[in-house]
């Protein structure tokens, strides 16, 4: 078998001088949200590390994750990296179908140590039926591939911690990679994830390429997502935080406040207690962020965002079971991993006051 | 593609150029760094992506960093684009990509940043190409017009 080449030999082979190699470095690393500085140690690992071999499966998704990923505007960077990698399997977007695309995947596994991504959650109930590709149920086809992977990436909120097919009620059972590992329903391995409904495209072409060069897992933090892209929530970085500080809230999505730009946190913004990059990294191509164009932050990087009470109610609606985080919030304590931890814990609590957002929500 | 660059957004509301705590820290950076350059030889740079910056407060930046003696365009996988401020020693630099979308943007400060010197690698086999090309090379006294006699 052929010696992979290292990723510096790939692009020299391409015809890319030293000059845009480091171009192409300092370009990475300010899509992995590293220092400008650590620019010349990625040229190094570069130059060492070989092209590894990646599957990714789609399981119950709607596909968004990987439209946000393809449609990203950062060609150069995007495209190199995925000339870095061999994608062996995606079935959306391999030219190869039915069994030919199946026997990609195999071949693809033959050599251990590949890196699997998942986007979508996995059914597990009646047998896990409810989704199946090429006659496999995902939980099966997930199970095999983990066999000789050396990590994961669950990508988007649903392989992350399970997002829309698990909200209440969940009719198939679904279950996010890790919820399966703990569980002992797939083999264990290390799991990244990218959570975000969708995620960010430079956030994970930024963990991909993070994992890629340095070859190993990012730090993490209690949810299991990279610090370097989660660390802060929205609330942390938003520009609209000194009006929150001067207690100046916009009421209504039409009034004066919002007309100025004032915090949305009464018209629902869970910014507080949603860690993500958006504030920074925005998106389309760092246009701009939801909170940008007005409406508040969703929560749709945090576990169970669509069973946590309603988009438009404020988090500090004593009514809600959030009013923990909510009243820290308000204090102007800082919110952080307590908050998360406190919100993961009253998930069960948030399920059974789910309430829709109906218009009224909408006419607070 | 480059389509959102082609809408013709104009953002009303924000205005031209602001001052806010967020530009004043990083012109106190720019001075902190600048010092450890002249004192060190330090090199600092900014990634600009990284900060919840708004238009008016890159703008307010450009404005108060000016425009500089040289300016450095470098074709390298697309576009960059090198310029040194008001404030010598003080590089804005911008990296496009083959579609010309900025795919990273930062304020440097240095002698000269990196993007503009030549590598050692490739020195190294610019030597060997030109070498190869002088050993295989039939010598002879015309100049480049093609005027002189041939050896
Ligand atoms: S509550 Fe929302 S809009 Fe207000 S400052 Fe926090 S993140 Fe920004
Ligand atoms: S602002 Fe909030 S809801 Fe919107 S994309 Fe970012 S994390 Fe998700």
């Amino acid at each position: 078998m052929n010696r992979r080449l290292t990723v510096a030999e790939q692009l020299a082979k391409q015809g890319v001088s030293r000059r845009a190699f480091l171009k192409f470095c300092a370009a990475a690393a300010s899509l992995m949200a590293l220092p400008p500085g650590m620019a010349p140690a990625i040229a190094e690992a570069l130059g060492k590390r070989t092209r590894p071999s990646v599957i990714w499966l789609s399981f119950q998704e709607c596909t968004g994750c990987t439209e946000s990923l393809t449609r990203s505007h950062t060609a150069t960077v995007e495209s190199l990296i995925f000339d870095m990698i061999s994608l062996d399997y995606h079935h959306t977007l391999m030219a190869a179908s039915g069994e030919a695309a199946e026997l990609a995947r195999k071949q693809a596994m033959e050599q251990a140590g590949y890196l699997v991504l998942v986007d979508g959650s996995i059914p597990t109930k009646d047998g896990g039926i409810y989704s199946a590709i090429a006659g496999v149920t995902n939980l099966q086809m997930l199970k095999e591939t983990l066999e000789n992977a050396a990590a994961v990436v669950s990508i988007g909120t649903c392989a992350a911690y399970g997002g829309i097919p698990k909200a209440d009620p969940n009719p198939t059972g679904a279950k996010s990679v890790q919820a399966l590992m703990d569980e002992g329903l797939v083999p264990r391995k290390p799991v990244i994830n990218v959570p975000g409904c969708p995620p960010i495209p430079t956030v994970i072409t930024g963990v991909l390429a993070h994992y890629l060069t340095f070859g190993e897992i990012p730090e993490l933090d209690n949810l299991g997502r990279p610090t370097m892209f989660f660390g802060d929530s929205i609330h942390d970085r938003c520009y609209r935080r000194p009006f929150y500080d001067q207690g100046k809230f916009a009421k209504t999505f039409d009034d004066e406040g919002a007309r100025k730009g004032w915090c949305l946190f009464e018209l629902g913004c869970k910014g507080p207690t949603t860690h993500n990059a958006c504030a920074t990294t925005k998106w389309n191509n760092g246009t701009s962020f939801p909170i940008e164009s007005g409406h508040g932050c969703i929560g749709c990087s945090e576990p169970d965002f669509w069973d946590a009470g309603s988009f438009y109610s404020a988090l500090s609606m004593p009514t809600t079971p959030l009013d923990l985080a909510a009243g820290a919030a308000v204090a102007g304590a800082a919110i952080g991993v307590g908050v998360a931890l406190a919100n993961r814990s009253k998930k069960g609590a948030a399920k059974s006051a789910h309430q829709s957002a109906g218009l009224a929500d909408l006419e607070k | 593609m480059s389509g959102l660059e082609g809408i013709p957004v104009h953002i009303q509301s924000a205005p031209r150029a602001v001052a806010s705590g967020n530009t004043q820290a990083i012109l106190a950076e720019l001075e902190t760094a600048l010092q450890a350059l002249l004192e060190t030889g330090r090199e600092h740079s900014i990634d600009l992506r990284s900060l919840p910056l708004l238009p008016g407060e890159l703008d307010y930046l450009q404005h108060t960093l000016g425009t500089g003696e040289v300016r450095v365009e470098v074709d390298a996988l697309g576009k960059s684009e090198v310029q040194e401020t008001a404030f010598r020693g003080i590089w804005w630099v911008t990296h496009c990509n083959t579609a010309d979308d900025v795919m990273a943007e930062f304020i440097e400060v240095s002698f000269c940043p990196d993007i503009i010197r030549a590598q050692s690698d490739d020195v190294r086999e610019s030597l060997d190409a030109l070498s190869v090309r002088l050993a295989g090379e039939p010598v002879s006294n015309q100049n480049c017009r093609g005027e002189g006699e041939p050896l």
